[in-house]
């Protein structure tokens, strides 16, 4: 697999996944804030997403 | 971006990271364990909550009085200092001293059950999560140590914010999650460090602009409380501490509070003569109800003669923004799995910290030319690193 792109990117493209998950680990502090029970789950859902997506790829680390 | 651009900020991330890593890595080593300090006191059978059954001491119970009148039994000779409640369990701390302005040292912690009236001994301490609360606090150097470490909080967000802006030109080529393991140990680091750091960021962010926060905000809620106490009691300046045995119920004083104050849950009683009260009043400080507003404390302070409210204020907005963001620092607000979490983003914090500082320590040459080729150059010419 290449990780190389043809052309010089955009800042849309170089920050697209770390506003995403930069984004849903801020959302996911605040909702757990709220209250026990629910929003417990969804912060826990995520703020999880990042260690998620690095446990992924060292565990896939081809390249 | 220019190469002088990049250059600029190099610098910047560079510095900024040089003079904090050292007291970050502590920070992070000693507050690992910190996330854990409930399970850790239930670890050593220290959790003296868990065995008890009924409502919370916060909201119902025997009288206060009574548990009063137990705990000073318990401790003859001594006067009250703080009546501490739980929100989760029957659980009632007192705290007794020699007199009502008591040194740290003196005090005498002791657990009851405000359900049942039973003595559960005195509260046992952990003198490790102790020790580590305070290195990570202050460094056992108090309001110095304390505001030093918040400066490195700050030096920390520039390192983070430095590092984000060095981030664009060094991905430009590259795909998100880019990781060159076939070529030099090197670019192999520098990949894992730019994306493990982009990752956690957001959280870094959050829990070292809170940590910054909690070393700048408690001087300024020492003041407030100090500041506060003193205008709602302007009226007994002058007047003769009141003598422990002059003190009143508490529990008509509780109800006057609660009266002017419903809807609220007591954390704690500051007894007269104490730092937290004045000389004449027991200072009943009530917390919010939802994790976001549990450190949101409001007092109210009451004649410990009479039983008679004397005022109640809530915190000014300033002080309550420094209070709401507690929790975000400490993450122990969303149960065991955030507590993982969290556990898991200080490693990769850790991972972070120590890839950089190895960048830095195994560079080549001393030239900053070269570690500015790196990040403008780093994409296409990674193999020749």
């Amino acid at each position: 697999m290449s990780h190389r792109t043809r052309h010089n990117q955009g800042l849309a493209a170089i920050f697209g996944w770390p506003l995403l998950i930069g984004l849903a680990t801020l959302a996911g502090l605040v909702i757990g804030l709220l209250d026990d029970g629910w929003p417990d789950g969804v912060a826990w859902l995520l703020v999880g997403l990042g260690p998620l997506i690095v446990g992924a790829r060292l565990l896939r680390r081809s390249s | 971006m220019s190469r002088s651009t990049i250059r600029i900020w190099y610098l910047i991330h560079k510095w900024s990271s040089l003079v904090s890593t050292a007291f970050l890595l502590m920070l992070c080593v000693t507050g690992l364990p910190l996330i854990f300090h409930d399970e850790i006191d239930a670890a050593m059978g220290q959790d003296a909550q868990s065995g008890l059954a009924g409502a919370p001491s916060a909201e119902a119970g025997l009288p206060l009085d009574a548990m009063l009148a137990e705990a000073l039994a318990a401790r003859p000779g001594e006067v009250p200092l703080f009546m501490a409640f739980s929100q989760d369990s029957p659980l009632l701390t007192v705290t007794t001293g020699p007199q009502p302005d008591a040194a740290d040292a003196d005090m005498h912690l002791q657990f009851l059950d405000r359900a049942s009236g039973a003595p559960l001994g005195p509260a046992p301490a952990n003198p490790l999560l102790d020790f580590l609360l305070q290195l990570h606090t202050d460094m056992f150097l108090g309001l110095p140590g304390m505001l030093f470490l918040g400066t490195m909080g700050l030096a920390f967000l520039v390192a983070l914010l430095s590092g984000t802006v060095l981030y664009t030109p060094f991905m430009r080529r590259l795909k998100f999650g880019t990781l060159r393991t076939r070529r030099s140990v090197r670019v192999k680091r520098l990949d894992r460090h730019n994306f493990i750091g982009i990752v956690i960021l957001a959280w870094a962010l959050v829990v070292g602009g809170t940590g910054a926060i909690n070393a700048f905000a408690d001087p300024l809620t020492d003041a407030w409380r100090e500041g506060e106490v003193t205008r709602m009691t302007a009226a007994y300046a002058g007047h003769a501490p009141l003598a422990p045995d002059r003190y009143g119920s508490l529990d008509s004083a509780m109800r006057a509070a609660q009266q002017a104050l419903p809807g609220r849950s007591p954390q704690f009683i500051g007894f007269p003569g104490g730092a937290w009260s004045t000389g004449h009043h027991y200072a009943i400080f009530f917390q919010g109800d939802t994790p976001a507003t549990q450190h949101l404390l409001t007092p109210a302070l009451v004649d410990a003669r009479t039983g008679e409210l004397t005022d109640a204020r809530t915190m000014p907005p300033l002080n309550q923004a420094l209070m709401l963001s507690k929790p975000l620092h400490f993450g122990d607000y969303g149960g065991l799995p955030l507590k993982l979490l969290w556990a898991v983003l200080t490693l990769a914090t850790i991972w972070v910290l120590w890839t950089g500082l190895f960048l830095w320590l195994r560079r080549r040459g001393g030239q900053v030319e070269r570690r500015v080729d790196e990040i403008a150059l780093g994409a296409q010419r990674g193999q020749r690193l």
